[in-house]
């Protein structure tokens, strides 16, 4: 290969986003079985895919804004949006999961970039998206700044993950910020 | 004036001291919630809210209730964490009497409180009194929260301050 080809990085796969249903499970399964994937979300992997199937019919299915990421239509992650409780509608909080084998390739920072679009246009008075990442998960920090988010400053011991009190980065993206 | 602020918990018959401050524009300004123009709506907030409250009580100036704070627990995986809240009447503004009252409540709370290790306050960008109060309590500025609550139908900027329980009281 020529020297440009060598210090090139590899071009994102195209993902789309779509609605999930109950034949993703196993799909499902491939980020939601996966220590490395849950080590810093509150739950513990899931081992039988019948508590899986059961998360997608309950929590999933009737979620307000709750997408598969996925490349040639197979899910290989999810994103969602969770509107503020109370009054709050304007406000709404993303995570998002991805399974391991696809870290490291832009895809997560794209599907954000897709969802801080679509959540925008499709949620009303939405004005102010964020996230939260734990303060030794860098990967996740700097996924959320190339898709545009702001830091706004470090949560202290702000909530409980598997046993213990973590710090938080707090990141914000407003409709404003869109340009 | 140190030893004139003291906490306590709420009693109904708190009712006509705290009305003549729940029913003042200037302080409910700041409040989420609105002016109140009867005592019976303020003797079931009492009843419903504040009685009830895993955290509230009265403040006292020269024993005599002037205003309230509040350490709210959030639940679940969240309930590390406490939102603190406090209202004093007007014409005991500027003098201190909030301070004492928070630096009080750091003192107990965390013991109180079983698992908290953390007390945070949002204050709005433009409430510089309460700002004062937090910083004079030893309370860190995590940030500025962009566009976080609606406050009165308005979408506003809050700063978020934070007290660890390893934290030192001032």
């Amino acid at each position: 290969m020529n020297h440009d080809e060598k210090h090139q990085k590899p071009k994102t796969p195209t993902i789309t986003l779509r609605k999930f249903t109950l034949s993703d499970v196993d799909a499902f399964m491939s980020w939601a079985a996966d220590p490395r994937v849950t080590r810093f979300q509150r739950r513990d992997p899931y081992s039988d895919p019948a508590d899986a199937l059961a998360y997608i019919t309950t929590h999933i299915l009737p979620h307000p804004w709750y997408r598969a990421i996925c490349i040639d239509n197979t899910p290989v992650g999810s994103i969602s949006v969770k509107p503020a409780p109370g009054e709050d509608r304007h406000r709404a909080s993303i995570g998002y999961r991805l399974a391991y084998d696809y870290w490291g390739k832009g895809i997560a920072t794209e599907a954000l970039k897709l969802t801080i679009k679509a959540a925008f246009e499709e949620l009303d008075h939405l004005e102010r998206l964020e996230a939260i990442a734990d303060v030794d998960n860098p990967a996740s920090q700097r996924v959320l700044e190339k898709a545009g988010f702001k830091e706004e400053g470090i949560l202290r011991k702000y909530v409980r993950l598997k046993g213990e009190t973590r710090d938080m980065v707090m990141f914000s993206f407003l409709v404003s910020d869109a340009v | 004036m140190d030893e004139e602020v003291t906490l306590r918990p709420c009693d109904l018959a708190d009712v006509d001291d705290l009305y003549e401050y729940a029913s003042d524009d200037k302080v409910s300004a700041w409040c989420r919630w609105d002016t109140y123009t009867n005592k019976e709506d303020l003797l079931n907030y009492m009843k419903t809210c504040m009685i009830p409250h895993p955290w509230m009580r009265v403040i006292c100036y020269r024993g005599r209730p002037v205003g309230s704070i509040s350490v709210t627990p959030y639940t679940g995986a969240d309930r590390c964490r406490a939102e603190l809240g406090y209202v004093l009447a007007s014409q005991y503004w500027g003098k201190g009497i909030a301070t004492k009252a928070v630096k009080l409540t750091l003192e107990t709370v965390f013991k109180d409180l079983k698992d908290l290790e953390r007390v945070e306050a949002l204050v709005d960008v433009e409430n510089f009194g309460s700002q004062k109060v937090l910083e004079k309590s030893g309370f860190t500025k995590d940030g500025v929260l962009r566009r976080f609550s609606i406050h009165k139908g308005m979408v506003r900027d809050r700063i978020l301050y934070s007290f660890i329980s390893t934290d030192p009281l001032v």
